[in-house]
Order: C-alpha cells, then sequence, then structure tokens
C-alpha cells in the first residue's frame, strides 16, 4: 500500500507562483477554486473550472460563451446550493449537475419526479449557465485562496441526520397525487400509442400505390404491418432446420459407423483419463491430498 | 486485508492463493507481502493452472494396447472414474513413510537395541525395594496397594524384537509410532506373577530400569513414558532420536518371555487378582466366589502375544499384496473420525486383524485392490454388530479356550485373535463400537452417491466430536466419578480395571444416559481418553488429571426437544423402573387420552429452550444415579446461540418472533387472494424476505408506537422521526411480491408498465384500506401495508417486464433481446428470490434447527464485517447445503454444529476447483451434477469466484454474481478457519477466560480510517454483539401487542445504511467501507491502494482530488483532507468522531 499523503494540502502546489489575490490556473486551462463547507471548516476541495466549449455539440441548453463548466462538485452541493455559490459571479440562468462529464441525457418522455430512478450521491461536474457571459471571467480570475463557502448562515446546507431526515419526510407522495401522475402519463402515453398506430397506418397505405400505380405486395392482411423479426424466432428456424437434418441421417447403418462409434467411446474414455490426470496434478500442486 | 497483523504473524496460516492474479495481490496490500514470502518458498513449483485438455487427433484415436484398454475399464467399471482411482493413489503417496525415513528410524532402533542389549545385572532385591533405582528415573505405575511378595533384579533382555504396524509395513503418517518389544529374561519372572499385579509391577520395574539405562546414553533424545491403550499396568517407553526433529517415536514394550505364563489362566472368568490383597481387609472368600477380572486377565494376556500376531498377519500380507495398501486406507478413515487413538479405540492393528479376517473368511479376495479392501471392510463394519455377535480369528482353538458366549458376558465387543484365548476389543466400549458402525454405514451411503465427492468426505476430511455430535457435554471434575463407582457399588469391577475409576465408571454412565435419552437420540459417543505421557523423571500422573470426558448425542430431530416424557402406565410393573430411573422428577399425569400414566416433563417454551432439554435430562440423572454435581457437567450444545438470542422474558433465539411474521404475512395473503375489484386478479402472492423463511438474523417483532416521540406528515398520515431525539426504532419492511394476470392490457414499455403498477398499488392500498381498514402507503415502486405491528412491503410484479426489460430493436429493424442489469436485477426480486423463500421454507419445516443455524451463520458474517460480501441469499444456501449434502456427517439437529460445519465449510471448500451445488428439493440428478461440474470447468475464468449452483440456477450463480471478489473471498476463509479454530478451542476447553463471542470481534487495528457512530443514532444497537448497557428511548410502547390503523410508523430509516450508501456512492472507487449492520457502532475504511497513485488530470476523474502541477504536467491525488472532513460533514449528527490513523499509512 503505498500512496503519498501531503500533510498540508489545503493550498493547489502551483499557487506559491502566484501572488496572493490572484486566480491559479494549472495547465490544461481550468482555474483552481476552493470551497469548503462551513466558513470554519479546515480542509478545502477545490473546484476546476473553465468555460464550456465544444465542438460538436450543438445544444441550446449550454450556450457556449454564457456556460461554465465545473469540476469536482461536492455530493452535498445540490443543484441550488451551486446556483447560490457561483451567484456571487453574476445571476445565474440555469445549474445541470450530472455523475460524468459529457453531453445532456436525452430523455424520453418527460417523467415525473417520483418515477425517476434515484440519482447517485457522489461528486458532481457542473455546466452552469450564467445570464451573462462577463460572469465566466469573473469566476475564472476568482483568487484562489478565497473559497467559496457552502453552509453560511444565510444558506444553511443540511447534511446527516437532519437531511436524512428531510428526505425522509419528502418520500412521502399523496395518493391522489399519484393516480394524477399515473393517470396524465397513461393518457398521454395512450395518445401516443394511438399515434404510432395511426403513424404506421398511413404508411402503408402510402406504399399502397405508388404514382407509377406499382403496389408493394407486403404479407399479412391489409393494413396491418407485419410483425417485426426478432433474434429469438430467426434462431428457433434454424434450430428447426437442423434438428430437421439431423433427423434424416441414419446412424449405426454402415460398419464404419458403427467402428466409428467404438473409437469415439475409447477416444471419450481417453479424453477423460487425461483430464482426471491434469485434475490430480492440479491438486496435488495445491496439496489437496495431505489428509491432516 | 483488514487483519494484517495477524496475518503476517501466521503466515502458516495461510493457505497458497487459490485465485493467484495479480490484482489480487496489488488490492491486497500488507499481506501480500506474507504471501510472496511464502510464494518465494514455493517458487519451484511450477504454477499448474487448469487447461481444458486439447489431446490431438492422433492421440485419441490411435489403436489401444489391450493394457490400456484393461486400464480404461477398470477405471470405469470399478471407480466412478479413474479421478477416484488416482486420488486414492495420490492419498497413499502422501501417507506412507520415505525411503529416507525408514533409514533414520532402522539406524535408531539399531543403536537403541545395541543399548539395551547391555543393560547391567543388578543383585536380587525384594520387589518393595526401589533403592537400586537412582532418582532420577522414577516407576511408570501407582504402587497401590503394596506389593509384600516377590523378587526382583534387572538383567539384559532375553531378545529385542520390533513388533506391529512398522515391521508389517502398515506404518503411515502422521504419528509414526515403531514398537519395540523389549523380553523380560525369565529367570526375573515366576509363574505365579500374573496374580495380584506382580507380573505388571515387575513389568514397571523393568522397564525403569530400562529407562535408567538408556538415561545416560547422549545417543537417545528425549525419554518419556506413556502407557498401552491407557492401561496404567502396561506402561511403555517413548524415545525419539537427539535432535529436536522427532519424526517418529519408538516406544518400547516390555513383555514376557512367549508361553511363559500359561494361557488358560486368562480366561475371562477367572480371578487373578485376590479382593483380600486388593482392599487390605480380611476376607473369607474362597477362589471360586472371587470375582472374574476379565479386563486384568487380557492386559496380561495382550503383552503374550504380540510376536504372534505379528507372525500371523505377514503371513496374511504375504498372500495379499494390496493388504498394506488397504491398512493405509483404513487408519486413515478411522483417524479422521478419532477412532484410532485413546483408550478402547479401533486402532491400527484392529484395523489389519479385521482384514486379515475378512481374507481368512474369504469375504474378500486376495486379489483385491486397496480400494475394494477399504469397501467391503467398511461394508462389514457397517453390516455386522460385533457386540452382539462377535468374531474370531481362531481357527481351531485349543479345548481351554473361551467360547465367544464366554467372552460377550465379560466383554461389550468381541473381536477374538488366532490363539482363540484373548479378546482384541476387551477395552472397547458398545458405544465407541456403535459409533463406528453408525460411521461405517454413513460412509456406505455417500460412496455409492455419484453427486457426492466421495473422496473427500471419506478419508479427507475430518470429523472431531464437536462438529459431528449436535450435542456436547463433558465431565470436568474426573475425581467425581470414585463417588458414582461407590454410589453404583463398582468395587469388583474396579478392581479389574485395576483402580481405574473413569474406565470403570464409563460403561454404566453410558448405559444410564442411553436409558435416559433413549428415543431422543440416534446415537451417543464418548471421547477416548488419550494415552497419558509423562516424563521419566516425575511421577505417573493420576486418573483425574485426564482431561475432561466429553460426550457427543446425534440428536433426533422429531424427538430431541420433546418437554414430555411419558412413561408406562400407572399400573404397570415396569413404572416402578421408570420411577427409579427419574427418582423425583417422574409424577403421574392424565392425558387427553383418558390415559393415566407416569410422566417426566421439562422445562422449556421456546425452541431456544426446549433445545436444553437433553441438558435437563443429563444433569438430572448424573446427578440422581452418579452423584455428579451440575456444575462438573458442561454443555456445549447452545453456547454459541445466545448471540441472536432475543432478551425478551422468555429466552428465544428468533423462532417464535420468526413463526408470528409468517402468521401475519399467510393472513395477508389470503386476504390478497380474496381482494375483489381489482381489473386483472392476483396469480400469486409470494414472500421475498428471509424472515418468511425463518432466516433473518434478527426477525422483526410487532411493535406498539409511542405516538408523541415523531413528527407527523399530516397529508400522508405518516410519522416522521423528530429532529435531536434518538433514532427511532427501525422497522423493517418485509417483502412480498404480487404476481397479477397476465393480460393484453399491460402495457408493451418499460415506462408505462412502471405506472401501471403504481396504479395498482394504489388500488390495493384503496381496498385494503377499506375492506381491512389497514394503513397503506403507496409508491410507485410499492406498496407498505402496517399491519399489526409489523409492516410489509408489497410489490406488484408482471411476469413478462423482464421480457419487456430486455427488448431493443436495434439499427435494421429486428428485435433483439439483450440481456441487461435492471432486468436481472428484476427477475431476481420478483422471480428467484420468491422462489429461493418457499423453497427454504420449506427445509425449515423438514429441518427445525435450519433457521437458527443460518441466523447464526449471518451473525458472524456481519459481525465480521462481511454482509456485504456473501450476501443473505448467498448465505442461507450455504448453510441449505449442510442440511442437503451433509456427507460425511448426518444432517445437523443443533445451530451450533451447523454453525460450525458452515465456518468448515467457507474454510476449507475448494472454490477454485468446484461448484457448491445445493440441491434444492433433491431436484437435480447425477447427470446434471456432472453437466454442472463440467460447465464450470469449461469456463472458469468467466464465472463468480465463489460458485453456488442450484436446481434454477446451473450456470450463473445469480447470488454470487456480485460478490465476494477474489480477495474478500480470501479474507473470509482465512478469518473463517481462525474463528473455527478458536471456536473449537472455546467450546471444547473449559479452561479458557474468553467467551465465545470473542470470535464474533472482529480486529479493527488494520484499517486506516475508523469513523465512531454516535450510539443514538444507531437504531439496531441493542444488537450489537457486546450491547451497551445504556438504552435510549426508541419510540415504542412496551406493553400491549400491535395495533392496526393509525398513522403509518417511519418504516426502513436507517442512518448508517444511509450514511454508507452516500459515502459508497462518494468515495466507492478510494476506499472499501464495512460496517456491522447489526448495530456496529464503528464504520471501519480501508482506503484501495490503487486510488493513490498520482493519476493524470481526466475531467471524468476528479471526484475529491487535487492536483499538483510539476512543469506542464498535471498530476492529481486524493484530497485526503477535505475526505475526512466530507466523512464529518456528510454524517453530520451520526457521526462522533472520525479517527484518521495516519501512522499506519505509508508514505
Amino acid at each position: 500500500m503505498s500512496f503519498r499523503l501531503k500533510r498540508s494540502h489545503n493550498m493547489a502546489p502551483s499557487k506559491k507562483k502566484h501572488a496572493t489575490k490572484e486566480a491559479c490556473v494549472i495547465p490544461g486551462g481550468f482555474t483552481v477554486l476552493s470551497l469548503q463547507f462551513s466558513s470554519d471548516s479546515a480542509a478545502r476541495h477545490f473546484l476546476y473550472v473553465k468555460e464550456h466549449k465544444v465542438r460538436a455539440e450543438k445544444s441550446s441548453v449550454r450556450p457556449l460563451d454564457r456556460t461554465l463548466f465545473v469540476l469536482n462538485i461536492p455530493p452535498y452541493c445540490s443543484e441550488s446550493v451551486v446556483k447560490g455559490l457561483f451567484s456571487q459571479f453574476g445571476s445565474v440562468a440555469s445549474v445541470e449537475l450530472s455523475d460524468h462529464p459529457g453531453s445532456p441525457q436525452e430523455s424520453g418522455p418527460k417523467l415525473s419526479k417520483v418515477f425517476r430512478p434515484a440519482d447517485k450521491q457522489g461528486f458532481k461536474v457542473g455546466y452552469i449557465v450564467f445570464e451573462s457571459p462577463s460572469s465566466i471571467a469573473a469566476a475564472k480570475s476568482h483568487p484562489h485562496n478565497d473559497p467559496l463557502v457552502v453552509s453560511t448562515e444565510q444558506r444553511p446546507v443540511k447534511t446527516g441526520v437532519q437531511k436524512w431526515i428531510q428526505q425522509y419526510s419528502k418520500s412521502f407522495i399523496r395518493p391522489d397525487k399519484l393516480q394524477l401522475t399515473v393517470d396524465s402519463f397513461m393518457q398521454d402515453y395512450d395518445k401516443r400509442k394511438e399515434e404510432e398506430a395511426e403513424r404506421q397506418r398511413q404508411e402503408v397505405e402510402k406504399q399502397q400505390e405508388d404514382e407509377e400505380g406499382w403496389v408493394k405486395v407486403t404479407r399479412g392482411h391489409k393494413g396491418a404491418k407485419a410483425r417485426p423479426h426478432s433474434e429469438a424466432a430467426n434462431k428457433r428456424t434454424l434450430q428447426r432446420e437442423k434438428r430437421k437434418k439431423s433427423r434424416k441421417e441414419l446412424m449405426n447403418f454402415y460398419t464404419w459407423q458403427h467402428r466409428n462409434t467404438q473409437k469415439e467411446h475409447i477416444a471419450e474414455l481417453r479424453k477423460k483419463f487425461e483430464e482426471d490426470k491434469q485434475r490430480i496434478a492440479l491438486m496435488r500442486a495445491q496439496r489437496k491430498f495431505k489428509p491432516y | 486485508m483488514k487483519k494484517k497483523q495477524r496475518v503476517t504473524e501466521e503466515p502458516a496460516e495461510m493457505h497458497p492463493s487459490d485465485f493467484s492474479d495479480d490484482d489480487a495481490e496489488e488490492q491486497h496490500g500488507e499481506p501480500v507481502k506474507a504471501k510472496r514470502a511464502k510464494a518465494n518458498k514455493e517458487e519451484e513449483e511450477e504454477e499448474v493452472v487448469y487447461h481444458p485438455v486439447k489431446l490431438s487427433r492422433n492421440d485419441l484415436y490411435r489403436p489401444p494396447t489391450a493394457e490400456e484398454l484393461h486400464h480404461l475399464k477398470e477405471a470405469e467399471s470399478l471407480f466412478h472414474c479413474s479421478l477416484l482411482k488416482m486420488q486414492m493413489e495420490e492419498l497413499l503417496k502422501e501417507v506412507v513413510l520415505s525411503e529416507r525415513r525408514k533409514q533414520q528410524i532402522d539406524s535408531f532402533v539399531k543403536t537403541v537395541t545395541k543399548l539395551l542389549e547391555t543393560v547391567p545385572v543388578s543383585p536380587e532385591v525384594e520387589v518393595s525395594d526401589l533403592s537400586w533405582l537412582s532418582g532420577a528415573v522414577k516407576v511408570p505405575c501407582l504402587l497401590v496397594p503394596k506389593l509384600t511378595k516377590g523378587k526382583f533384579h534387572m538383567a539384559p533382555p532375553a531378545s529385542i524384537d520390533l513388533i506391529g504396524s512398522y515391521p508389517l509395513g502398515t506404518c503411515i503418517k502422521p504419528n509414526v509410532k515403531v514398537d519395540l518389544a523389549a523380553t523380560i529374561p525369565a529367570d526375573v519372572l515366576h509363574p505365579k506373577d500374573v496374580l495380584n499385579q506382580r507380573y505388571p509391577r515387575k513389568r514397571a520395574l523393568y522397564l525403569a530400569g530400562l529407562a535408567q539405562h538408556l538415561k545416560s546414553s547422549s545417543d537417545i533424545g528425549t525419554m518419556r513414558y506413556s502407557c498401552l491403550h491407557g492401561n496404567r499396568l502396561q506402561p511403555v517407553l517413548l524415545l525419539t532420536p537427539p535432535g529436536n526433529s522427532s519424526s517418529f517415536i519408538v516406544c518400547v514394550h516390555v513383555c514376557p518371555p512367549p508361553g511363559f505364563f500359561k494361557p488358560s489362566r486368562f480366561h475371562p472368568q477367572r480371578n487373578n487378582i485376590r479382593t483380600e490383597w486388593y482392599t487390605g481387609l480380611q476376607a473369607s472368600r474362597t477362589e471360586s466366589s472371587e470375582p472374574p477380572t476379565p479386563h486384568y486377565n487380557s492386559s496380561v494376556l495382550g503383552d503374550l502375544l504380540p510376536r504372534a500376531h505379528l507372525q500371523f498377519l505377514s503371513a496374511i500380507r504375504a498372500q495379499c499384496p494390496a493388504f498394506s495398501d488397504g491398512v493405509a486406507l483404513l487408519k486413515v478413515w478411522l483417524h479422521q473420525r478419532e477412532l484410532d487413538q485413546g483408550t478402547g479405540c479401533f486402532n491400527g492393528f484392529l484395523a489389519s486383524m479385521l482384514l486379515a479376517y475378512l481374507l481368512v473368511t474369504h469375504r474378500i479376495s486376495n486379489t483385491m485392490t486397496a480400494y475394494q479392501l477399504l469397501r467391503n471392510s467398511l461394508n462389514f463394519l457397517a453390516s455386522t454388530d460385533l457386540t452382539v455377535s462377535g468374531i474370531s480369528l481362531a481357527k481351531d482353538p485349543d479345548s481351554t479356550a473361551p467360547s465367544l458366549a464366554e467372552f460377550h458376558d465379560a466383554f461389550q465387543v468381541v473381536f477374538v485373535d488366532p490363539s482363540g484365548h484373548l479378546n482384541m476389543c476387551a477395552d472397547m466400549t458398545a458405544f465407541t463400537y456403535k459409533q463406528l458402525q453408525h460411521e461405517a454405514s454413513v460412509s456406505m451411503q455417500f460412496w455409492d452417491d455419484p453427486t457426492v465427492d466421495g473422496f473427500h468426505c471419506l478419508l479427507m476430511t475430518p470429523k472431531p466430536m464437536i462438529r459431528t455430535s449436535d450435542n456436547v457435554f463433558q465431565l470436568c471434575d474426573l475425581a467425581k466419578l470414585q463417588a458414582s463407582c461407590k454410589k453404583q457399588n463398582l468395587l469388583s469391577e474396579l478392581m479389574d480395571h485395576s483402580g481405574n475409576y473413569v474406565r470403570t465408571a464409563l460403561p454404566f454412565l453410558l448405559s444410564l444416559l442411553q436409558q435416559g435419552l433413549g428415543q431422543r437420540i440416534h446415537l451417543l459417543t464418548h471421547s477416548l481418553s488419550p494415552e497419558p505421557e509423562w516424563s521419566v523423571e516425575s511421577e505417573a500422573p493420576k486418573y483425574k488429571a485426564q482431561p475432561p470426558l466429553s460426550f457427543g448425542l446425534l440428536l433426533n430431530p422429531e424427538l430431541a426437544t420433546s418437554v414430555l416424557e411419558r412413561g408406562p402406565p400407572a399400573d404397570s410393573p415396569k413404572a416402578a423402573e421408570f420411577r427409579r430411573l427419574w427418582g423425583s422428577r417422574a409424577e403421574l399425569r392424565r392425558f387427553q387420552d383418558g390415559a393415566i400414566t407416569e410422566a417426566v416433563l421439562w422445562e422449556g417454551t421456546s425452541a431456544y429452550q426446549k433445545r436444553l432439554v437433553p441438558r435437563q435430562i443429563v444433569t438430572h440423572l448424573l446427578q440422581l444415579h452418579a452423584d455428579i454435581p451440575e456444575s462438573c457437567v458442561r454443555f456445549i450444545g447452545t453456547m454459541v446461540d445466545d448471540v441472536i438470542t432475543t432478551g425478551n422474558e422468555v429466552p428465544s433465539t428468533g423462532e417464535e418472533e420468526s413463526l408470528v411474521v409468517v402468521q401475519s404475512f399467510d393472513d395477508l395473503s389470503r386476504k390478497l387472494w380474496k381482494m375483489e375489484n381489482l381489473p386483472l386478479s392476483i396469480t400469486a402472492v409470494q414472500g421475498a424476505h428471509p424472515a418468511l423463511r425463518y432466516t433473518q438474523v434478527f426477525p422483526p417483532e410487532p411493535v406498539m408506537l409511542d405516538y408523541s416521540f415523531f413528527d407527523r406528515e399530516k397529508a400522508c398520515k405518516s410519522l416522521v422521526p423528530k429532529e435531536g431525539t434518538p433514532c427511532p426504532h427501525y422497522i423493517t419492511p418485509i417483502t412480498v411480491i404480487c404476481h397479477m394476470e397476465g393480460s393484453g392490457k399491460w402495457p408493451h414499455d418499460r415506462t408505462a408498465i412502471r405506472h401501471i403498477r403504481a396504479a395498482f398499488h394504489i388500488s390495493l392500498a384503496e381496498l385494503l384500506k377499506k375492506q381491512h381498514n389497514y394503513t397503506c402507503r403507496p409508491c410507485p415502486t410499492h406498496l407498505d401495508v402496517w399491519k399489526e405491528g409489523l409492516v410489509f412491503r408489497i410489490q406488484v410484479a408482471y411476469h413478462r417486464e423482464p421480457q419487456v426489460l430486455r427488448e431493443s430493436v436495434n439499427a435494421e429493424g429486428l428485435l433483439v433481446l439483450r440481456d441487461n442489469e435492471e432486468a436481472q436485477a428484476l427477475e431476481m426480486a420478483t422471480i428467484h428470490k420468491p422462489l429461493l423463500t418457499s423453497t427454504l421454507h420449506g427445509l425449515q419445516q423438514q429441518h427445525p434447527c435450519f433457521g437458527a443455524a443460518c441466523r447464526l451463520a449471518k451473525r458472524w458474517l456481519a459481525a465480521q464485517l462481511f454482509s456485504d460480501d456473501v450476501t443473505e441469499d448467498a448465505a442461507d444456501l450455504l448453510v441449505a447445503s449442510l442440511f442437503l449434502q451433509p456427507a460425511p456427517f448426518t444432517p445437523p439437529s443443533s445451530p451450533q454444529v451447523a454453525f460450525l460445519r458452515f465456518l468448515r465449510l467457507l474454510a476449507a471448500f475448494d472454490w477454485r476447483n468446484n461448484p457448491l451445488v445445493v440441491n434444492l428439493n433433491s431436484q437435480l440428478t447425477a447427470a446434471e451434477y456432472t453437466e454442472i461440474k463440467n460447465d464450470f470447468m469449461a469456463s472458469r475464468e468467466s464465472l463468480p469466484v465463489m460458485f453456488i449452483a442450484t436446481p434454477k440456477d446451473k450456470k450463473l450463480s445469480l447470488w454470487t454474481r456480485r460478490a465476494p471478489s477474489v480477495q474478500m473471498l480470501q479474507r473470509v476463509m482465512l478469518v473463517a478457519a481462525e474463528s473455527l479454530k478458536v471456536l473449537e478451542l472455546q467450546l471444547m476447553d473449559g479452561s479458557q477466560t474468553q467467551d465465545v463471542r470473542v470470535i464474533m470481534r472482529p480486529p479493527l487495528d488494520a484499517f486506516d480510517v475508523l469513523i465512531h457512530l454516535n450510539q443514538k443514532q444507531v437504531p439496531l444497537l441493542r444488537h450489537a454483539v457486546d450491547p451497551p448497557a445504556v438504552t435510549f428511548s426508541r419510540g415504542l410502547v412496551t406493553d400491549g401487542a400491535g395495533q392496526a390503523g393509525g398513522a403509518m410508523p417511519v418504516i426502513d430509516y436507517n442512518p448508517v445504511s444511509l450514511y454508507l450508501t452516500e459515502l459508497r456512492d462518494a468515495f466507492g472507487d478510494l476506499a472499501l467501507f464495512f460496517c456491522d449492520p447489526y448495530g456496529g457502532t464503528v464504520i471501519s475504511v480501508l482506503w484501495k491502494p490503487k486510488a493513490f497513485v498520482p493519476a493524470p488530470f481526466k475531467t471524468s476523474q476528479m471526484a475529491a482530488r487535487s492536483v499538483e502541477v510539476a512543469g506542464e504536467e498535471v498530476k492529481t491525488i486524493p484530497n485526503i483532507e477535505a475526505i475526512l472532513e466530507d466523512f464529518r460533514v456528510m454524517g453530520k449528527g451520526l457521526v462522533k468522531s472520525v479517527e484518521a490513523r495516519t501512522e499506519k499509512w505509508t508514505f
């Protein structure tokens, strides 16, 4: 077990080169911001911030000039906490936290909160969208040794037992509200299903006759589209074929066939013998024969 | 890896790693060093890894030779497979003596012989005169009463010969003992010396003379006295060669010249010790009225015959080539069962004689292999009862030889030697023979079972009493047996045994206990008192200095725990006998069928107390009939059980509580079935929680709430824990799976199914509330029902949902099925768990102690911080395997013995090479076993390290797929082995000062950080291994049973587990977190060594790290100080202190 621990580690090393009131920028373009839980905390975490810059991404939720990319946000910083922390650099339009950096997740139909799977409560990366581009620069030039404070008197952050109790009481959902959510989702779902069916029907109708009078002939009744092929069905058909073939073959008909089976038997015994021998060798090597 | 300290101290305890990946080493940290050191030693040994055999076509299909064909055929027909044959051959190689060892023995024997031949002649003195002996050597005999008549002098032995197993070639490791017989010259003895222990005294004096002579020589290492078969009249001298490498012992016997005494003098009905001499009282008895002394007679006679026996056996061996190997196998078999040592054992000599008997009577033929010899002798032992129909090797005994009937009158077990005069089993008790017979028949049963690894069970598994017998008790103060002898008037027997009151009282005690326990037990066994050894300079030890006498009970589970002993009707003649046996406890009782009979009623209401009924019987009988006070009886049957007892008015180990839960569940299930007005009908209601199969460590108990203790959530009529008060009582939700009928109405979409399920939860809740007035709380994922002080968590399941989760449409529009975690988890929860629960519930019905055994096993796992690695279900399966596949034992009938075997299973099972097959409901056939094994071998590397197969899961080992890892399994094995060792010592040795809970206290010194928790916020505190003295109010009202209705209690709120989840989410890739879920107040943290290697800057791996800049290169390392601060912050209110043991961290 070997790792190094710097006892006096509440300062980034590159800090020494800079004057005290300067921002600390590390190679790679990230600015180091320090963060502490409360004003009397001894240890600090370090956030690494940079303007969000991605070539491929064309996303409306992360406008390139106004989005700050933040690494290493501790688990007790929820979106609202992060918003509060960064509003000192300018008003924040939105905050998005995720487990890994990357393009935002395309979620399907919008789900009610209670139906979403629980989030992992680990360290997060954040995308903070400011109202104005100038806030990015402000954040990036924030002096290193002036830590952001998570929990202050104005904005207390609950952790530990307090948080769990809060979490517990928030986990309740009134049955009638739940019923409403379900109903609205199912209505929505049915509507989508209907639309889908409608679309398919139209597609099929479209195929009925093209401009030149050709008709594409498909299997099944009129209107119903053939079921999608499934992998399992394919496999089953192949197997059926194979079985049919093997049934037709005659075993033990010719002398050579008989001889072959005998030969196979001996080969089988030999193989087993060799296998056993190896197993024994293995066990001997592991000293499995010492009775006591 | 946590026990670094211990590991390094005891490298010998570590088995060479079965799993030798690099990963294992890296993760292991400190122990690796120990392992490496070990590995270095073994570097010469080639690393052998199992690969599937690949033979070339030529090799496989070349024409076979006749010899090879014979070989293959033999392997196929004689043994299950050639594997067993080869295994036996390997085993024999391990136990036979090497040539080098034999040379050492031969040269040492030569030295000793030479020395003995030069014993100086001393002048003749009276026997009572010991002045010729220098004080350096004592006489190895208790010299009471005093001898008066006879002369004695020293002279060189008439002859010195090797006898016993060594010259016969049947001597095997361990305990290599070479017997050397020194013949006393005829002029030292007198033909009348047989009488009144004169011969044995002279024998002892002669041995002391030899010892005195040898003492002066530097060619002899240590010299100790011992005695043959524990008989003090037959002392022997144990010699080892100089130097401390005493790999063998030479044992010097002293014999009279052959034919010196007439064998007819030793007829079992003759008397050779006079009462007058023995008691020192004048008595007017004639010789004919003296009691017979069969045991004394046979001990003297035994000295006369060893050479004859050796000749006889050598002749037999010359005829049968496999004789020595057969004896060796039989000896190993006996040794594993602890039957080959101690007074009255079935030793190697008897094993040879037994084989000789079978050969002479043509029950086995001379051409048989060692394997067949073993098999036939076990078969013979299993089917022949030597306590009733003895056997004799004498071909044509002379007229003076006693008949078999006469032998049976004098001895319990009869096996007569070739001379026809000696019963070789004279010292054996009927109970030892019964044990032997039981072992043989159990062995025969599993030998033929193709699903059992016969070789391993037969010859490789040790069966110590504590792990074999369901209950064990010990008699601690053996001196008390003197009183028993007196009380039962056993004087003549005492004389026959030359004052050995332990041997004298033993048969009586055994038959008393057998009578008292009767139908409750299948078998009563006792430990064989070991042959004492003492230095030549000290006096022979007293009889009471022996280790305590242990008795083992093999219980009959149906009757063992019955509290009523129903005797004969009051007017029957047997009633008097019944009353005599039970004394004051016998009383007349009238039963429901109108009969009035004698009966004894024992105390016991809970299953835990009922398991103690055998103890009540044993202590009562011993007190009543043998004057052995209760304080001398140490009952070991239920010592471990108290770690899972719940402290109510009636101590219980959870059977009753589980039953309440199961009954409540049955009621709920009925009510669900009857439910009308549901859009779809219910097809099955299944329990999926350990409490519903009796295996929950601390089963949920119905509770009543103190409402003032909680805050309220008005809208949902629920209680909420209050800030600033201790954490409320933890209420376990009991999972119930409710399968709904399949129908076209179910949507074919994962999110839609989830919503429909939620709708079902809501409507079930409404119906339960309306029809039965249960407080319910529907959630999207489940429905909590508050019923009679318990909470059931109902989950609606739709059987096609896993299928839907697996389906996806690929780019070509083809519907493909892809397995994924979500589907697996769902199948596990809705299909496999309920099935396992009902199957194990069934097992509990067959074996009443199954549940308690699981609870003990899981308590241990949790206490040793393994509960996240060996999951509850896996642990239950492991315990189930002990009941379903008990070979070489019988199914356990007490939780403690099952627990010991569980530890042994964990410690000794060869997980690398074998799958553990748990044949639930006996659904698997032999062919399927082979299939499982073959599949396993073929893809070993990709399978879980701990592979458990069940009838419904032959290829995947569902329950151990995620955990344990290689490293953790190694650690589990190590700790299990250590715990087993410590626990067995604790149990068997009454002088240990620590309690048995010591195996439940894990060593914490190997961890890097300890997070101490605030006891107030640990809800399961009272279940801790060492429950603290302080208790906290947790919002319960103690009096009265639970009630329905009211507000929903706080369910499944456990700050410790919430905290652990958060810690693992945040720091799971940096450290491992361990905690005992049952009231552990410390979370132990172990840094992962890999996490502290400086890593390059990556945006995706920056969690809790700080950077170091060196030029243009940026490295990151974990920000430890901040992490430690986070431990405090995240567990605010729960964490008392964070103890960083920086001194352990290597820089």
